[in-house]
């Protein structure tokens, strides 16, 4: 198991490589130099700026340059704003956007796995079609429709929450079921699919034989096989929670990792863009590879040695 | 009726007939064709794909507005209007604070004059047919009223029949746009989801029919590909290519093909051990020919339902660079940018983002039923 951890950290370093040196590709390819947007600069001021971030020097020792600095957590300066560095963007933005997220697991995580034993257990009736058909709506419905309708009916129809910043625990509301409305309805079908699986097997039969009351057939033996997929989609869903953030902090208006990274976007600040896309690929592979460890640690079945 | 000796003769029956099957033989297609049309959501949902494609294309030759001409007279205006009666002729007042008179049937006529402004009273006075009508803009919600005694006109709904769905903040025909952005989201999603094929099923076949060192490398690569988030990359591609259709189809196209080569590899590498494989490497089948005419074509029931389900995270993928604003160029429309145009009148205006909305939602589920009836479809466990 050891060595099949090893192995999955040395893969993670070497995409990590890659992802850098593609981001890095990708942002040089970009036709224009970061100067040569807005303003016009005389020749003299683009030679000195370029001499002053290193762009002068050859595409390799740039690359070379910027990787001694990862390697050190720089992150390297804004292009945009002057004295700015990208690590304060993630310093600041990270744990903004962090917070919602846990919030937004959490709720997840307390939501879809109850609605899903309910349908399960009521298989075929109302409560299993009413929630399925809740799901199936909530998965096909684009996270940035769900939150502005929310904030149309919530916010200016009813006035009831507000319809942008993070100042009370009201503010999160929205947010949180908006970035979180797509996984709940999914993790909602998974666990039912799964648990009407387990519960179709012969130890829960067995279970059901002692003399066990329902309830304790399904939270003491069923439960735990049946969210053994739901674990294994975590990851990834954590995933999903962070990068569909960048929307829903961009409609109400949340000084996030996510909307740092769109206003680097439209605003073309290279290093910022670079910066926060090799944070999320690492972050992300980081909570993927955790995710499968916890795996490995509950199904005992699991043996990653082959 | 009477029973005669010559019912009971036995029936005269060849071994050909005995042999026959009657029931009618049904090719692979039609065995598909049969299980899909007996689920009605999938049928339902192909229709729905069916009309939106026919929407998108025939609609505009019946409509008298274009998708980019602005009308800055009638910005904002929604499909369902209140007007105030004043007199015999009916007012409708704009959110940016403008008189439009309304015909009877609903269509818009011309502007009114703005006679004075009082803003002690909070009101503007329009000449509306030589009759003086004030605005009040005090209020929580903007009125119509006489200026002199401050009484409201009597206010209905009426709905707007020039541009039955509207118009957005610069005054375009919002049905106009629809079909206009209907047809360039579901091309985004069909092309882009071409190009994943032709790339996909290259890539995995390659993969999978090679098999060892090629193999190993080959997805080694694919899965250090999809450890990176692929909304990052899809929005990186986009700012090499600029803005526009061909660098949303680019980027779509050359980043979502790992599921597919994954697909692909896994049926290719069952298939292969078959003996059909065998037989056809004997009689001196060239690779290429082995994988394009044998393999391929055996796996591709998997290959259609994988290409199914991409369709919809394609239409979203491009709704949502939309909505990020760096999908599509102005006046160029699509679904997500109309959503994306329209958040900024989303209190006055709600109409603007939920049409577009509605839409996309319709367009999801349409495309995830087909997907979920090909899958069940094609699957030969659940045959019968």
């Amino acid at each position: 198991m050891v060595k099949y951890f090893a192995k999955r950290v040395g893969m993670m370093l070497v995409a990590m490589l890659a992802i850098c040196l593609l981001t890095f590709c990708l942002m040089h390819a970009v036709p224009g130099g970061p100067f040569t947007n807005d303003r016009k600069v005389t020749p003299e001021v683009e030679a000195a700026l370029n001499e002053k971030y290193g762009l002068d020097q050859p595409l390799p020792a740039q690359f070379i340059n910027y990787m001694k600095g990862l390697l050190h957590g720089d992150f390297g300066p804004s292009y945009k704003y002057t004295g700015k560095t990208v690590n304060e963007f993630i310093e600041t933005g990270f744990p903004v956007s962090g917070k919602l997220g846990l919030i937004t697991i959490l709720f997840v995580l307390l939501t879809a796995i109850p609605m899903g034993i309910l349908a399960a257990v009521k298989n075929g009736k109302w409560q299993d079609m009413a929630i399925m058909a809740a799901a199936t709506i909530g998965v096909t419905i684009p996270s940035f429709v769900i939150a502005s309708i929310l904030v149309y009916f919530f916010s200016y129809h009813l006035g009831w929450l507000p319809a942008f910043g993070l100042d009370s625990w009201k503010g999160y509301i929205l947010p949180v079921i908006a970035l979180g409305g797509y996984s709940v309805s999914y993790l909602a079908r998974l666990t039912r699919s799964s648990l009407l699986e387990v519960m179709g097997q012969d130890y829960i039969r067995t279970a059901r034989a002692k003399g066990l009351s329902e309830f304790k057939v399904i939270t003491r033996h069923a439960l735990r096989n049946a969210l053994l997929p739901v674990i294994t989609v975590l990851g990834p869903t954590v995933a999903n929670l962070l990068t569909g953030s960048f929307v829903v902090e961009n409609i109400f208006a949340i000084p996030g990792l996510g909307k740092y990274f769109v206003n680097s976007v439209s605003q073309r600040d290279y290093t910022t863009i670079m910066g926060v896309t090799i944070f999320y690929a690492a972050f992300l592979m980081a909570m993927v590879l955790v995710v499968d460890m916890f795996y490995c640690l509950i199904d005992p079945r699991i043996k990653y040695d082959e | 009726m009477a029973l005669t000796n010559d019912k009971w003769a036995p029936l005269e029956q060849s071994s050909e007939s005995r042999e026959k099957i009657w029931s009618k033989n049904r090719t692979f297609a039609g065995d598909v064709w049969f299980r899909f049309r007996h689920k009605p959501t999938a049928v339902a949902g192909l229709v729905m794909i069916l009309l939106f494609i026919l929407f998108s294309l025939v609609g505009p030759l019946f409509t008298p507005y274009s998708y980019s001409v602005q009308s800055l007279e009638r910005v904002n205006i929604p499909p369902l209007m209140k007007v105030y009666n004043v007199g015999e002729s009916r007012v409708f007042i704009t959110p940016s604070l403008k008189l439009i008179r309304v015909t009877e049937n609903g269509s818009l006529a011309e502007t009114l004059p703005i006679v004075r402004e009082e803003s002690g009273k909070s009101m503007t006075i329009f000449d509306c047919g030589g009759k003086e009508v004030a605005l009040y803009y005090g209020g929580s919600s903007y009125v119509v009223c006489d200026e002199a005694s401050g009484n409201i006109y009597p206010s209905s709904h009426i709905w707007n029949h020039d541009h039955v769905l509207g118009t957005d903040a610069l005054g375009r025909d919002i049905l106009a746009r629809l079909m206009y952005g209907t047809r360039v989201s579901l091309m985004v999603a069909f092309v882009s989801v071409l190009v994943n094929l032709v790339i996909g099923i290259l890539y995995g076949g390659i993969a999978g029919y090679l098999g060892g060192a090629v193999d190993a490398v080959m997805m080694r690569i694919v899965d250090i590909i999809s450890t990176i988030p692929l909304t990052l990359y899809v929005i990186l591609i986009m700012m090499i290519f600029g803005q526009g259709l061909q660098s949303i189809i680019i980027a779509l196209g050359c980043v979502y093909w790992v599921d597919m080569a994954r697909v692909v590899r896994g049926q290719v590498l069952s298939l292969k051990q078959q003996e059909f494989v065998l037989a056809a490497r004997t009689i001196g089948s060239s690779p290429r020919t082995i994988l394009l005419q044998h393999l391929i074509p055996n796996a591709m029931g998997s290959i259609l339902v994988t290409a199914t389900m991409l369709i919809p995270s394609a239409i979203f993928m491009e709704a949502f660079l939309g909505y990020l604003g760096i999908g599509l160029r102005p006046p160029l429309a699509s679904l997500g940018t109309m959503c994306n145009d329209a958040n900024a009148n989303l209190r006055t205006s709600p109409h603007e983002l939920l049409i577009p909305a509605v839409v996309i939602c319709l367009i999801m589920f349409a495309f995830n039923f087909v997907g979920d009836g090909m899958r069940d479809a094609l699957d030969p466990k659940l045959k019968k």
